[in-house]
């Protein structure tokens, strides 16, 4: 094996990787240990690996991907293995759905109804499942505590840790694209407000009439302006969400 | 699969994938769009519990399927693929060069690595998949990974070099930016 030849071989190796006790680079291994020269270069190679490695270690998916994929994988309906992989007539309306999705691939939500439906589907769904408390006011008080010029950061600060966890406001993904959420109560009934930029969804409708509807027991409504997409999500009942409008 | 088990596999891999979309989309919300994709078709594909062992390399490989259906496939790609490893030493100099720079920075003078190497090489860097998984889920031959690593890996130092260059002619002294805002 030439010193070329162990190059191309040591290219594919980490140290790190699942594959580095793999026999096939053993004897590449081997002659890196006894040549100087590719001792040397297969050296610089691992520290300038190891480098980039790390760095893209340090990307961090946008806030709320995680939440997104949850979100939209039960807003899909998707139901257990058991439940449906055993059922004929079930099977046969999943692979109706599969084939629905397998033409469209990933036009499938782009028509703006659809995408409507999968947006306000997704609201809901975040409302009913994800963590997210009521009205944000731990996240308010401690926010007004904090913008306070005499507020020393240094200092005790009022934290009710768990009351921030569960409560306030959150910057959730959805398609992609950030969605901010607020939660508030009025005459006694908890709302979840959903906001869009309408330039991150130029899919959606950007005007019509409120959409309103009913989905897993929540009431919600979408409506649009010139800038934004709303949706408002809520268990009190359409009337109660009429009343916001 | 169950929620809980799916929710596991969400957690196990959602960021790995979500840095390889990042290279091949070249921008978060295509990246994103393509990780729930991915998971979507696993969630209503259903796939059982017997094949969690092989969910890792299904991920990868089908978010790489879908990238690769959202556009058509490079012509120069098959061209590129005849040309000889370009491995070179590496002056210890470059080595440092990628400690000083930050994520965005890496990630950014990779995305400008042609995607034909682009792709293997993110997949390398994750150290998610061994070299074997990496060519199935690109459905090449062992061969032209490594092939394609070598010649992946030159395009990256040069594009970190030049990555620092544009980086470090960014830099405004303090003191004339301080002059120039106030005069």
């Amino acid at each position: 094996m030439t010193n070329e030849e162990a190059k191309f071989i040591l290219s594919a190796y980490r140290p790190g990787g699942g594959d580095a006790a793999d026999p096939a680079f053993a004897a590449a291994l081997t002659q890196a240990q006894q040549d100087p020269a590719l001792g040397t270069w297969f050296a610089q190679q691992q520290r300038h690996g190891a480098a980039v490695a790390a760095r893209l270690r340090e990307i961090v998916p946008p806030a709320g991907l995680r939440e997104a994929i949850l979100a939209g994988a039960r807003a899909s309906g998707r139901p257990s293995v058991r439940a449906w992989w055993t059922r004929p007539s079930l099977l046969a309306a999943a692979a109706s759905v599969l084939v629905l999705f397998g033409v469209a691939g990933t036009m499938w939500w782009r028509s703006p109804s659809m995408q409507l439906g999968r947006l306000e589907a997704f609201a809901v769904d975040d409302t009913l499942h994800a963590r997210h408390g009521s009205h944000g006011e731990a996240v308010s008080a401690l926010g007004t505590v904090l913008s306070q010029p005499d507020t020393h950061l240094g200092g005790t600060l009022p934290v009710d840790f768990a009351a921030l966890r569960t409560t306030g406001c959150r910057t959730i993904n959805f398609a992609g694209h950030d969605v901010v959420e607020l939660c508030f109560t009025r005459g006694g009934a908890e709302f979840h407000f959903y906001v869009l930029q309408q330039a991150d969804f130029p899919r959606l409708p950007a005007s019509g009439a409120i959409d309103f509807g009913q989905r897993e027991g929540m009431a919600f409504a979408s409506w649009t302006d010139a800038a934004h997409r709303y949706v408002a999500v809520s268990a009190a009942g359409l009337g109660a969400i009429r009343q916001l409008l | 699969m169950s929620s809980e088990a799916f929710t596991q596999l969400v957690d196990a891999h959602y960021a790995p994938l979500y840095r390889f979309a990042l290279s091949l989309a070249r921008n978060s919300a295509d990246a994103g769009d393509l990780v729930q994709q991915t998971f979507f078709i696993w969630a209503t594909k259903g796939h059982g519990l017997r094949e969690a062992a092989k969910a890792k390399s299904w991920l990868f490989t089908t978010l790489y399927r879908e990238f690769l259906r959202g556009r058509r496939r490079d012509a120069r790609a098959t061209s590129i693929e005849d040309l000889p490893p370009g491995e070179a030493d590496i002056p210890a100099e470059e080595v440092d060069r990628v400690a000083r720079l930050d994520a965005s920075t890496v990630m950014v003078a990779l995305q400008s690595v042609e995607e034909v190497f682009r792709a293997p090489l993110t997949l390398f860097y994750l150290e998610d998949l061994s070299y074997q998984e990496i060519a199935a889920a690109l459905d090449v031959p062992i061969g032209t990974v490594m092939s394609r690593l070598s010649r992946g890996k030159s395009q990256l130092r040069a594009a970190l070099a030049q990555g620092e260059s544009a980086a470090a002619s960014k830099v405004v002294p303090f003191s004339a930016a301080k002059g120039g805002g106030r005069s």
